[in-house]
C-alpha cells in the first residue's frame, strides 16, 4: 500500500514536470518555482476532483490574459497527447516483450513523451522559423505586408513613435519623483523661513516638446503603402501631443480630429469617406501650397519638424512644388521626405515633381521596410546643418 | 482561518454578497493557502477591487490599500523620514550638546519614519490585506520597487536595515491592462482574470446588491446590457454601472423597461458623448433584441 502511495506520486510529479515543459513550449515562463507552487497546491486541494484540478494549475500557471485563456485547451491537448503516446509506446514494447511490469509501462510513458516534447527535430525547426518572423518583417516591404504581419507591425510602430517622441530636454523642471535634488529652489524656498532647510525641491528633465507636421500621399501610384502610411500616422498622432496632420491627393485635408479621437478602423473609413478623390491623381505641388497659405503661418516655425509621405509622382506644375517647398523649408526645423520608391536599387529622384522639391528636403529616407523607417525617425531629432539654399 | 476549503471560501465570498465563479473562488483560495500574491486583471467595473474589501472583511482584519498613479515612488508607497521632525528634534538637542553619534541614532530611529502603506502592512500586528490597485498606472520602476515585498516580504531601509514582515500580508494587486506588467512581477503572483459576467452570473449580483429591484426588471436590465456591451463602445459599461442603473430603477418603483426609460437614463449607463449616441441610434434593435418591444417605433 505503501509503495503505492510512493508510486503515485512520483508519476503525478514526473506528469507535473511533464505538463509544464508543455506548456514552456507553449511560451509560458514557467520556472521550477512554479512547478513546485504547483504540486504544493494539489496537496492543499480538498477532493481530487479533475476539474479543480485544472482551475488550480491555472490560477499558477497562467500569467496573463493570454495563456489564462488559452491554458484549458492546452490543458486538453496535453492528456491527449499523454495517452496518445502512452498507447503506442506500451503497444510496440508489448509485441517485444511480452510480461512488461507497471514501472516499465511507466517508464516507457516518459521516455516517449520526452521525444515527443524535446527531441523532434522537424519541431524544432519550425520554433527557429517563427523566431525569425520578426527579423523578416522588418526587411519585408510594407506593401507586401499581411493582415497578421500589419497588426505585429502596428504594435512595433507604436512602440518606435512613442520613443521617438518622449525623448528628453537637457531643461529641468520641478518633479514629483524624489531622484534629484534642485539646490537652487530648494534653498531659494526655505530662505523664507529662516534659511534652516525644511522643505525639499526636485527636479527631472522636461521632455523634449517637438512639433510634427505629417503630410500624406494617399494618391493612386501610392495606394500599396497609403494605408499602412495612415497606420503609421495613427501612431503618432496617439504618441505626440502637437501633431497635426493631412492628407493629400488632388486636394488637401486636415485630419488630425478625425485621428486623434477615434479607433483605427473607425478613423481610416471615415478619413476614406472624407477625401473624394481617395486613389485618384496627385498634384503635390498645389496641395503643398495650400498648405502653406491655409496652415503654414500658424503651424510652421522653428519648432516644427515636417514629414513627407509620398512617391513625388506629380501632375502638376514643377514650379508651384518648388516654392512650396521652399517656404516649408525656411519656416521649419527640419523637412524629411518618406519615399517608399526610394527603396529600390535603380531609384533616382527622376520624377519631376521630386527633382525640384529635392533641394528643400533635409533627408529624403525610403521608408519601404521598417528597418528604413526607424533609421528615418532617428534622423528627425538631429538638427539641420546646412544653411537654407538660395 | 487556518483550515479554509474550497467551498468555505466559496462561502464567505457569498457571505460578503459577492457572487463568484469557480476560478475566482480557486485563486483566492489557493493565494491564501500558498500566501503568495494575487494579480486581478480585468476591465473597469467588473469587481476587482471588491475582492479585496470583501477578503479583509471575510477574515475580519484591516484592508491597507495604495491607489497607484503616476509618479508613485517608493517615498509614497514604502517608507519616508520625517525630514522636518528630525530638524526640529536636532534643534533642540542642539543647546544641551548630546554626543553626536548618539543623536544620528535616534534620529534615524522608529520614531521618525514615516510608514507608507507597504511598510504599514508588514509591520501591521494583524495579517492584513494589501490592495494595491491599478498597479499599471504606476511606473515600471516602481513594479520593481515591490518584488522586494511581493517574494520576500521584506523591505530594505539603507539607515536602518532590513524590516522582515511579522504576518504574511495578504497582497492583491489590479490591473486593467493599461501597461503590459513585467515579467518579474508576474512570475510572483498568481493570476485571475475577470471577464464581463455571463447572464445568469450578472442577474445574480444585481439580486443581491439590489434586492428592492423588480424580478422582471432584474432580468431585463441584464439581458440589455448584454446586447449593450456587443456594441463597440468607447467605454464598455461594467458591472458597477449595471448595479446603478438597477438601483436607479429601482429606487423610481420601475417594474418593466421601455424605450422612453432607457433613453432618459442612459447616462446612468454610459459616460460617454459619443457612446451615448451610438446606443439610441441602435436602441430599437438592442431593445428588440432584450425582449422588450417598444410601443412606437
Amino acid at each position: 500500500m505503501q509503495e503505492q502511495m510512493i508510486q503515485h506520486q512520483t508519476e503525478l510529479s514526473s506528469n507535473m514536470v511533464l505538463l509544464c515543459r508543455f506548456l514552456r513550449k507553449k511560451g509560458f515562463p514557467l520556472s521550477a518555482a512554479e512547478e513546485a507552487d504547483a504540486l504544493t497546491a494539489i496537496t492543499q486541494l480538498p477532493i481530487h476532483k479533475e476539474i479543480h484540478f485544472k482551475k488550480a494549475l491555472k490560477a499558477i500557471l497562467a500569467k496573463n490574459r493570454y495563456q489564462f485563456e488559452k491554458f484549458d485547451a492546452y490543458y486538453t491537448e496535453f492528456w491527449e497527447q499523454l495517452s496518445r503516446a502512452t498507447d503506442s509506446k506500451t503497444k510496440e514494447k508489448s509485441i517485444q516483450k511480452d510480461a512488461t511490469s507497471d514501472t516499465q509501462k511507466q517508464q516507457a510513458r516518459f521516455e516517449s513523451l520526452k521525444d515527443w516534447l524535446n527531441l523532434n527535430p522537424s519541431e524544432e525547426q519550425m520554433d527557429i522559423a517563427t523566431f525569425s518572423d520578426l527579423e523578416v518583417l522588418t526587411k519585408k516591404d510594407f506593401a507586401d505586408l499581411s493582415e497578421d504581419e500589419m497588426r505585429l507591425m502596428m504594435r512595433l510602430l507604436k512602440r518606435l513613435a512613442k520613443k521617438i517622441a518622449h525623448q528628453k530636454s537637457r531643461l529641468r523642471k520641478s518633479s514629483k519623483k524624489r531622484n534629484t535634488l534642485d539646490l537652487k529652489r530648494t534653498i531659494r524656498l526655505n530662505l523664507r523661513k529662516g534659511g534652516a532647510i525644511q522643505r525639499l525641491v526636485f527636479s527631472e528633465k522636461k521632455d523634449k516638446k517637438l512639433k510634427l507636421v505629417l503630410l500624406c500621399d494617399v494618391s493612386k501610384s501610392m495606394e500599396l503603402y497609403s494605408r499602412f502610411f495612415v497606420h503609421l500616422i495613427y501612431a503618432f498622432q496617439n504618441a505626440y501631443d502637437k501633431i497635426e496632420t493631412f492628407v493629400f491627393s488632388t486636394a488637401l485635408h486636415r485630419v488630425s480630429d478625425i485621428l486623434d479621437n477615434q479607433e483605427f478602423g473607425k478613423a481610416f473609413d471615415t478619413i476614406s469617406e472624407r477625401v473624394p478623390h481617395w486613389s485618384g491623381g496627385t498634384t503635390i505641388g498645389s496641395c503643398l501650397q495650400d498648405f502653406v497659405t491655409e496652415y503654414g503661418h500658424g503651424m510652421l516655425d522653428k519648432k516644427t519638424i515636417v514629414l513627407i509621405l509620398s512617391d513625388g509622382w506629380d501632375t502638376g506644375d514643377a514650379l508651384t512644388m518648388k516654392s512650396a517647398m521652399k517656404s516649408i523649408y525656411k519656416k521649419s526645423r527640419r523637412v524629411i521626405w518618406l519615399n517608399p520608391l526610394a527603396g529600390n536599387t535603380n531609384f533616382s529622384p527622376e520624377a519631376m515633381g521630386m527633382k525640384s522639391a529635392l533641394p528643400y528636403v533635409d533627408v529624403l529616407a525610403s521608408a519601404h521596410n521598417l528597418a528604413s523607417l526607424k533609421a528615418a525617425l532617428q534622423a528627425v531629432q538631429k538638427r539641420r546643418k546646412v544653411l537654407i539654399p538660395y | 482561518m487556518k483550515s479554509q476549503e474550497l467551498s468555505q471560501i466559496r462561502n464567505m465570498l457569498q457571505e460578503q454578497g459577492y457572487i463568484s465563479d469557480g476560478s475566482i473562488a480557486m485563486s483566492i483560495f489557493l493565494a491564501m493557502r500558498l500566501e503568495k500574491p494575487l494579480l486581478i486583471e480585468g476591465p473597469a467595473g467588473v469587481g476587482k477591487t471588491e475582492i479585496a474589501k470583501v477578503m479583509a472583511k471575510a477574515l475580519k482584519t484591516d484592508l491597507i490599500r495604495l491607489q497607484c498613479y503616476e509618479g508613485l515612488d517608493s517615498t509614497h508607497a514604502l517608507y519616508e523620514w520625517n525630514y522636518q521632525h528630525q530638524l526640529l528634534y536636532l534643534k533642540m538637542q542642539e543647546e544641551k550638546g548630546k554626543d553626536v553619534k548618539a543623536l544620528e541614532e535616534t534620529i534615524f530611529s522608529d520614531k521618525f519614519l514615516l510608514k507608507r502603506p507597504v511598510l504599514q502592512a508588514i509591520t501591521h500586528t494583524k495579517k492584513p490585506v494589501l490592495l494595491i490597485d491599478e498597479i499599471d498606472r504606476a511606473d515600471e520602476e516602481f513594479e520593481s520597487f515591490l518584488l522586494e515585498v511581493l517574494s520576500d516580504w521584506q523591505v530594505t531601509i539603507p539607515e536602518i536595515g532590513t524590516i522582515k514582515a511579522t504576518h504574511k500580508p495578504q497582497i492583491i494587486l489590479t490591473g486593467n491592462r493599461t501597461r503590459e506588467l513585467s515579467e518579474a512581477l508576474r512570475r510572483r503572483c498568481l493570476y485571475l482574470w475577470i471577464d464581463y459576467p455571463d447572464f445568469e452570473k450578472e442577474l445574480a449580483i444585481v439580486k443581491a446588491k439590489v434586492p428592492e429591484a423588480d424580478a422582471k426588471l432584474g432580468q431585463q436590465i441584464c439581458a440589455f446590457m448584454k446586447e449593450l456591451r456587443e456594441l463597440k463602445l468607447e467605454k464598455t459599461p461594467g458591472i458597477s454601472e449595471t448595479i446603478d442603473w438597477a438601483r436607479a430603477l429601482a429606487s423610481m418603483h420601475l417594474t418593466h423597461l421601455d424605450k422612453q426609460i432607457v433613453e432618459e437614463t442612459l447616462g446612468v449607463v454610459l459616460k460617454d458623448w459619443q457612446d451615448i449616441r451610438h446606443t439610441q441610434d441602435a436602441l430599437s434593435e438592442l431593445l428588440e433584441k432584450t425582449g422588450v418591444v417598444s410601443r412606437i417605433g
